[in-house]
């Protein structure tokens, strides 16, 4: 699809703001009744997606060219994709995210990028990583671990670390757990180690699509050659990858999560917790894990109208609005744990506050990805939790820098580091 | 790029002194963002979304900085307008002009008070009715929410527009609501009326300190035309409900199980002369919370297909065809012709019964009856979510554009003795035009009942076309000029478009030649009294001293 594909979208947004706000449905509250970061701290109206329509209409049209502003309205947004939700409990013929997906390739094609993305891209193309780091060392995490080599050996299941825990040294740690809690079970499990490469997924969400398809293209092919039939992740970027885009390049992997997996793994008893977390937790759904983690489902027909004008499409149309995503799985795990007792903030599921990681944000707003960290987990304390827990080493890291700037003394988990204290 | 008229360096300096840089923006994007309108290829000179692009556009955070901003306004005369959400209908919050102001009230967010013995709330323009509902509830109170939607400002509909919605048969409608307000006027004067004139707070919009209601409101509001509310005092009504609002179901087909103190149906009856009879009955019995014909926007055809969608995740647009052929929809679709929703809250268990059996009587007397299939419980607790927290936006949109042709008030004898001719011009623009949405001949939406109004029954009939086909914007435009014309042939007056405030040469040959010219005479002398430099536009609508 091209921007050009989404003009009717831009044509009949109602300018309602729904995708200002959670869903109407489920405000609980003046405090915590906002959905959209960008807007909140862009504040024209530009800045939602119903204004992204009309700037793009705008553009389109000729009526705007680029500027500095411009860009930072198409780029100061997470593409955590509450808009998407939100404009969608009403509207069944409208595909903002989508549509803001598309603008950002067009923006990058016309050569209209950030100069802060610039230096990221480059070593992505040179590393093959989103993390600034050289490529060399994307199999340190796994030092020691004994776990198949997928480039020498096959597999069924492959687990794919993904840039952040491959790198992050306080976060590589969950990696290995992963992969133990995997090998523990039973699972034939390997690793590409260090010639694993980036999923992709976050140059998509910067607009570089071409990265995109290469990067896919790479790891279809690795996976292919190390006969895996199953992808497994602790990164919600990469499960959304995996899961929504990567089918559209040809995969045909079954992808799991991790705590899909270790949920799955509870049920059959194959994990048995054996000591007791007394700690108040409240999850934070990571957008591409929730509302952004539904199954792709592959979709080629056409537009028509009934009922004089009335358009729906032939065959029916796949919809994405968050109803399908990863949500209950984590809560089970978290829930399954002794003396770990879950309460939720009012901003949940397909309508959860993002973390502020997203989107090319943290690399290139910093200030503006840590101010949104920082308003979740106000949220989070507002519930009484002592910790915010996640499925996401993104959301964790972005979370842990946020409270560290702030003096905050919320706890910051992942879900599968409080699996293996339990075990 | 498109040329467009900036404004004065120095005036631009002079407003990023008070707002800060980060607040005000000259970018055509942004701006873009500000003309672009809801309906605009209605109304728009190039038949385009984009209404006249605005100069500017700038946030004040505070009553005091709108002063400032309108002071520069002032002095060098630079015509403003400020919105608070920011919809509207064919165009209305966009600036009528180039060279504009467009101030974005979006900072202005706070409810700054809410009074639980006296039963208000202070706000600022940016509160939406949804937040204001969500913060009452805690203290089991509740607000008016317009029929617009929730998403809506309920400071800019009580203090510069005009909103009814189902719970008006309950709580009024918005201006009914409006307690003491702070404007700053476009002079760059800030009025406090009635009871907040005299420092005595926010109870009373009236006495002891000035009361200019009629002055700022004229007959319809004034859509930011004259000068900028920044505060306003709301009533709040009780609710006897739970402190948040509980909600259940998959996205979109949430739906609220609200306790047993509340019921919700859609009562049908077997022809027009009972259905406003129940109209009347309903309104003199005093028991509905919310009473809203409300469903109907989809079209009679199309309603209970619509209704099976929207309460269901996995169904959705692409599903309407197929439904509509089911024996079980089209039996539902009779079943819902002629009827309304209606919500009932009983504030104890004995007022409930009391309720139900008042309705019960309602119906038996008029023939009508609970459509028995949306009184099963999902169905009930979807209606309670819809009727009690969305109001009809977020299903209005369903389709893309719509309008409203036949937009009249009146007593429900009234709406009687039109609603023939409306379902008749619909019928007639199905039968004969492919460029409306065929949902059936009525789609007249209502809000039943309304306080001090004797039960009025304002209705609208709904019509939805494609924005984005031209054959169908055309038809859409010929159904609200036929619809205009009947009005004024049945002596029911004109409506929607039948001028513009983009037009002003066509807004005074209208206006002169309305039925009570003297209001707009009237606003024309408010007009210059209040804004002698002229700097608001037409939203607030008056006729030219010259043309008297």
């Amino acid at each position: 699809m091209a921007l050009e594909d989404y003009r009717a979208d831009m044509e009949r947004c109602s300018r309602c703001s729904f995708c200002k706000w959670i869903p109407l449905a489920h405000i609980k509250s003046w405090r915590f009744s906002r959905g959209c970061p960008s807007m909140e701290v862009g504040k024209f109206h530009a800045y939602s997606a119903g204004g992204r329509y009309a700037v793009a209409l705008s553009l389109l049209e000729g009526r705007s060219s680029y500027t500095d502003k411009l860009l930072e309205v198409v780029y100061k947004c997470q593409m955590c994709g509450l808009c998407d939700v939100a404009c969608k409990v009403c509207r069944y013929d409208l595909e903002p995210l989508e549509m803001m997906h598309e603008l950002r390739a067009r923006c990058v094609n016309d050569g209209q990028f950030l100069p802060q993305h610039v230096p990221i891209i480059d070593n992505l193309r040179k590393e093959n990583n989103m993390m600034m780091k050289p490529k060399a060392k994307r199999g340190k995490w796994a030092e020691g671990l004994e776990v198949k080599d997928l480039t020498k050996e096959k597999a069924e299941v492959v687990f794919h670390a993904g840039c952040r825990l491959s790198y992050d040294e306080e976060q590589c740690k969950l990696a290995r757990t992963a992969v133990t809690l995997l090998k523990n079970a039973g699972v034939d499990v390997g690793i590409m180690g260090k010639e694993e490469k980036c999923c992709g997924g976050r140059a998509y969400d910067m607009g570089y699509q071409e990265e995109f398809n290469r990067f896919a293209k790479m790891n279809i092919r690795a996976w292919t050659n190390a006969g895996v039939k199953t992808v497994v992740t602790a990164c919600s970027d990469g499960y959304f990858t995996f899961k929504r885009l990567y089918p559209q390049a040809g995969s045909n992997f079954e992808v799991v999560h991790i705590v899909e997996f270790i949920d799955r793994l509870i049920k059959e008893g194959k994990i048995r917790f054996t000591k007791t977390i007394p700690m108040k937790v409240t999850y934070h759904d990571p957008c591409h894990l929730g509302r952004q983690g539904e199954p792709y489902v592959p979709w080629k027909g056409v537009e028509r109208k009934i009922r004089a004008q009335i358009k729906i499409h032939e065959p029916r149309k796949p919809r994405y609005n968050g109803a399908w995503g990863i949500y209950d799985p984590p809560r089970n795990v978290l829930k399954s744990i002794p003396g770990l007792e879950l309460v939720e903030m009012e901003r949940v599921r397909e309508y959860a506050w993002c973390c502020g990681a997203g989107g090319g944000v943290r690399q290139a707003y910093p200030d503006f990805s840590s101010w949104t960290a920082g308003e979740r987990t106000e949220e989070a304390k507002a519930t009484g939790a002592e910790a915010i827990v996640s499925a996401c080493p993104w959301c964790e890291r972005n979370f842990i820098d946020a409270i560290n700037m702030n003096g905050g003394k919320m706890k910051v988990y992942d879900i599968v580091e409080l699996v293996q204290q339990a075990i | 790029m498109v040329p467009f008229k900036e404004l004065p360096k120095d005036a631009y300096q002079a407003l990023e002194d008070i707002v800060d840089s980060e607040n005000i923006s000259q970018d055509p994007a942004i701006l873009d963002s500000y003309a672009f309108s809801l309906n605009g290829e209605l109304v728009s000179r190039d038949g385009s979304k984009f209404m006249p692009r605005p100069a500017a556009a700038i946030l004040p955070g505070s009553t005091e900085e709108v002063q400032a901003i309108v002071r520069v306004c002032n002095r060098y005369k630079i015509k403003f307008k400020a919105f608070s959400a920011g919809w509207a209908f064919v165009g209305i919050a966009a600036p009528f002009e180039e060279g504009m102001l467009q101030i974005d009230l979006r900072r202005m967010d706070k409810i700054l008070e809410i009074d639980e013995k006296n039963m208000f709330a202070v706000v600022e323009p940016y509160v939406i009715g949804t937040t204001l509902q969500a913060e009452a509830m805690k203290l089991g109170l509740n607000t008016h929410l317009i029929g617009a939607g929730s998403n809506c400002s309920p400071l800019a509909s009580a203090c510069a527009g005009a909103g009814p919605g189902g719970d008006t048969i309950f709580m009024g409608y918005s201006p009914q609501n409006l307690l003491a307000l702070e404007w700053v006027m476009p002079t760059g004067e800030i009025l406090r009326t009635g009871a907040l004139g005299s420092g005595c707070g926010w109870f009373c919009g009236e006495g002891p300190g000035p009361s200019t209601r009629g002055a700022f409101r004229g007959m319809q509001g004034s859509s930011g035309g004259l000068g900028v509310f920044t505060k306003c005092a709301l009533k709040l009504y009780p609710w006897p409900g739970p402190a948040v609002m509980p909600v259940e179901g998959t996205v979109p087909a949430y739906n609220s199980p609200l306790p047993d103190n509340f019921s919700a149906y859609t009562v049908a009856f077997p022809g027009w002369d009972a259905y406003f009879e129940a109209n009347y009955k309903l309104f003199n019995a005093e028991i509905a919370y919310n009473a809203y014909k409300q469903y109907i926007l989809f079209g009679e055809e199309l309603q209970a297909a619509m209704v099976r969608i929207l309460t269901d995740p996995t169904k959705q647009l692409d599903d309407l065809e197929e439904l509509l052929k089911k024996p079980e929809i089209q039996k539902l679709t009779e079943k819902m012709r002629r009827s309304f929703q209606i919500i009932l809250a009983g504030m104890t268990p004995r007022d409930k019964e009391y309720k139900e059996k008042a309705l019960d009587e309602i119906l038996a007397s008029t023939g009508g009856h609970k459509v028995p299939e949306l009184s099963e419980p999902l169905m009930r607790n979807w209606t309670l979510l819809y009727l009690m927290r969305l109001c009809f936006k977020n299903i209005n949109y369903v389709w893309g554009g719509y309008i409203g042709g036949f937009v009249h008030g009146g007593t429900p004898d009234f709406a009687k003795s039109w609603y023939p001719l409306a379902i008749e011009l619909k019928r007639k623009f199905l039968k004969e035009k492919r460029g409306l949405v065929d949902g059936g001949a009525d789609t007249l939406v209502c809000a039943l009942g309304s306080i001090g109004g004797g039960g009025g029954a304002s209705a609208e009939q709904f019509t939805q076309y494609d924005p984005t086909d031209p054959e169908s914007v055309k038809v859409a435009l010929e159904f609200l000029a036929s619809s205009r014309k009947v009005g004024r042939e049945h002596k029911l007056g004109g409506g929607l478009l039948d001028w513009h405030p983009l037009y002003k040469e066509k807004m005074q040959q209208v206006l002169s030649a309305a039925s009570r010219p003297a209001i707009f005479h009237w606003q024309g002398k408010i007009k210059r009294a209040f804004d002698p430099n002229d700097l608001g536009d037409t939203s607030w609508p008056y006729l030219e001293e010259s043309k008297k």
